[in-house]
């Protein structure tokens, strides 16, 4: 098997036109969005974006140390998730999956490279207790409503949805510290749901929860894609079984993806590598 | 272990002759006689039995006389509050949030609008120090009731005992201690006697300021009006607040809250952010309730042997326990902010509707509790004017 398969070839176009996350863009590259070849070359674009909701182009990411050298986080990364599809995202502990998932959110700016989800996007955290900021549930769910004008009767009813797309109707009520983790997860997961964005970036979501509440929590975000055709998350999990509910995986390794594509080929491609280590360390 | 008072190195030797350096003990330790007194227990496998012996060398200077001023710290009690029992301290009484929500049974006190809640919880501050003593013990003896009327059982014993003891103790150190020294020491005018006036003749209805008298310490009527006012205020405001946070939830009294100052915004008070930062902080007490005990039941089951440990040792376990709790909520800090701007928080709380749930409150709850806060201001009205 091949392990630094090609990518998955994507529309032709110049990376250097796609245009790139506002909050990474250095204010110097700004005007480059306005430049002719962009301006003429937009339409191509627009139709590209139809087809992908979140890319990335050879995109890196690197933190000084405190002597000021450059340790590099993310390498070269390109990828690309078609919108309306649920793609997972996996690799070893610290290859770097988290820090893509932030650059996509916006939370980090990358250091090299291009970057473009569409909006509104949404992220959930892997740690609930970093995601839910509001003392009770139903408060909670309703606080990435709030930049929207709507009234109380529209908000309640959209977090009694998002609520019962994850199974927590009935806790409407209650106080988040009275939460088990994994309900703690489903309220963080109802939160991104009631907002409606057309893209999800979840890292590892459950890491907290039992079976049950994994294929629960699975299947909820499934519904939430099959509902709207305009809706994309992108996954980040260790757990290979989740790989079944995927349309696309991508494999990443030392803050470079390895592997891309088709969730069966993933799923080989890491039990290969399981096979080989175990055959290392029998030898 | 990092001891900076004295270092040992150990090193296997030829046979010696015993020495007056090594101080055999009974348990077949060796004992020096330097600043850290603890022995040093020898393997099973002993270097003595052997045919070898370990040889100790001081880096501190040693009088001769054993048993001196350097062993010190041998004699200090140990075990009495032990580091351990500490952190196991912290640990469980972080273990119970403080006055949360109960969300069921919902009770009468559930159905109460919050804006009345308010006004009772001011009422309740307010009452106590200004009422008479019936009424303060009164209004105790309400909210006694009110909470094992409307609580769950564990949650009513929890509260009123912990309250109970802290007013009790209030109650009783300055009944004793206001007027307890005896007032010749702070006057300023010569006794009665020195003038030729006589004394105050007693009270024919029984009067007495001296209520009770436990050897040395006095308990006067002004030790009780003092100490009533105090343990009946602490009691009203811990309790009533108590009961109100068990029946309301944050949402219900940040709307209330934001009800009332809603006038003081035409003046430029900035309100909605003071409701969202009440809100934050309701959240975030949580948080921080969680961190502390974590990281204590984090060292706790680390099995560390604090008796092995010297004073420095276990100030700086506590010290990087601290810092560590520290470190945790400003990283949860970071990352609920981060939260709230991926969530669509964009720093203008006037802009980023916050959802308060409207009040769940039904006309006859909020009637009734209205009734009863009137028959309470009134009674303690009336009672300055009929109880003498």
């Amino acid at each position: 098997m091949n392990l630094l398969a090609p990518l998955r070839p994507s529309p032709a176009r110049p990376s250097s036109l796609i245009r790139s996350n506002p909050l990474s863009r250095p204010a110097h590259r700004k005007c480059e969005l306005f430049s002719s070849a962009f301006l003429q070359t937009r339409r191509v674009l627009v139709s590209a974006r139809d087809d992908f909701a979140i890319e990335a182009r050879h995109v890196n990411f690197s933190v000084p140390t405190r002597q000021g050298a450059p340790v590099s986080i993310l390498k070269d990364c390109s990828v690309s998730i078609p919108a309306g599809q649920l793609w997972m995202l996996l690799g070893p502990n610290g290859c770097g999956k988290s820090t893509l998932l932030k650059i996509l959110a916006g939370l980090l700016a990358p250091t090299g490279g291009k970057v473009y989800v569409r909006r509104p996007r949404s992220f959930v955290f892997q740690n609930p207790d970093h995601q839910v900021v509001m003392p009770t549930v139903e408060a909670d769910v309703a606080f990435g409503l709030g930049k929207s004008n709507l009234t109380q009767e529209e908000v309640r009813s959209k977090v009694f949805q998002a609520l019962d797309a994850v199974g927590m109707s009935d806790y409407m009520q209650r106080p988040i510290q009275t939460l088990s983790g994994g309900q703690k997860q489903r309220v963080a997961i109802a939160g991104a749901l009631a907002e409606a964005c057309k893209v999800l970036l979840l890292d590892e979501l459950t890491t907290f929860l039992d079976e049950t509440d994994q294929i629960g929590v699975i299947k909820a975000v499934k519904n939430s894609l099959d509902k709207s055709e305009e809706v994309t998350a992108l996954w980040v999990t260790h757990r290979l079984e989740e790989l079944e509910y995927a349309d696309g995986a991508i494999y990443m390794e030392d803050g470079k993806v390895i592997s891309y594509g088709d969730p069966a080929r993933i799923t080989d491609f890491i039990k290969d590598k399981q096979a080989a280590y175990i055959n290392d360390m029998n030898c | 272990m990092n001891c900076t008072n004295c270092a040992f190195r150990t090193a296997p030797f030829a046979p010696l002759p015993q020495t007056p350096l090594l101080n055999r003990s009974p348990a077949g330790s060796l004992r020096p006689s330097c600043r850290n007194p603890r022995p040093l227990v020898l393997p099973k496998r002993s270097l003595l039995s052997s045919g070898r012996r370990s040889l100790r060398a001081r880096s501190s200077a040693e009088d001769g006389s054993g048993g001196g001023v350097e062993r010190w710290v041998e004699r200090l009690p140990r075990g009495v509050l032990g580091a351990d029992k500490v952190l196991r301290l912290i640990a469980n009484a972080t273990a119970s949030p403080i006055s949360q929500f109960v969300a069921a049974p919902t009770t009468f006190l559930h159905s109460v609008d919050p804006r009345i809640k308010l006004v009772w919880l001011l009422v309740l501050v307010v009452l106590p120090a200004r009422s008479h003593i019936i009424m303060r013990f009164g209004l105790v003896l309400y909210l006694a009731f009110l909470s094992v009327w409307i609580l769950p059982r564990h949650t009513w014993m929890d509260q009123l005992g912990r309250v109970t003891l802290l007013s009790g103790i209030l109650f009783i150190m300055l009944g004793f201690g206001s007027d307890g020294v005896p007032p010749l020491v702070q006057s300023r005018t010569p006794p009665p006697a020195m003038v030729g006036l006589p004394n105050v003749p007693p009270s024919f209805e029984g009067y007495s300021y001296l209520i009770m008298k436990l050897g040395p310490l006095r308990f006067t009527r002004k030790g009780l009006s003092v100490a009533s006012t105090a343990a009946c205020l602490t009691f009203t405001i811990f309790q009533g607040a108590s009961l109100c946070l068990t029946t309301t939830t944050p949402e219900q009294l940040a709307s209330a809250l934001k009800w009332y100052m809603l006038p003081f915004s035409y003046v430029g008070a900035p309100v909605a952010e003071i409701i969202l930062t009440l809100l934050l902080s309701l959240r975030f007490i949580n948080l921080v309730f969680d961190e502390v005990r974590n990281v204590a039941l984090g060292i706790v089951s680390r099995r560390i042997s604090w008796q092995k440990l010297t004073m420095m040792e276990t100030i700086d376990v506590f010290i990087s326990y601290i810092r560590r709790i520290f470190k945790n909520i400003f990283t949860h800090a970071e990352q609920i902010s981060q939260a709230m701007i991926i969530r669509g928080f964009r720093g203008d709380s006037n802009k980023h509707k916050i959802y308060l749930r409207s009040t769940s409150s039904n006309g006859m709850a909020d009637t009734v509790s209205l009734l009863c806060l009137m028959g309470i201001v009134g009674a303690a009205i009336l009672s300055d004017y009929l109880i003498v």
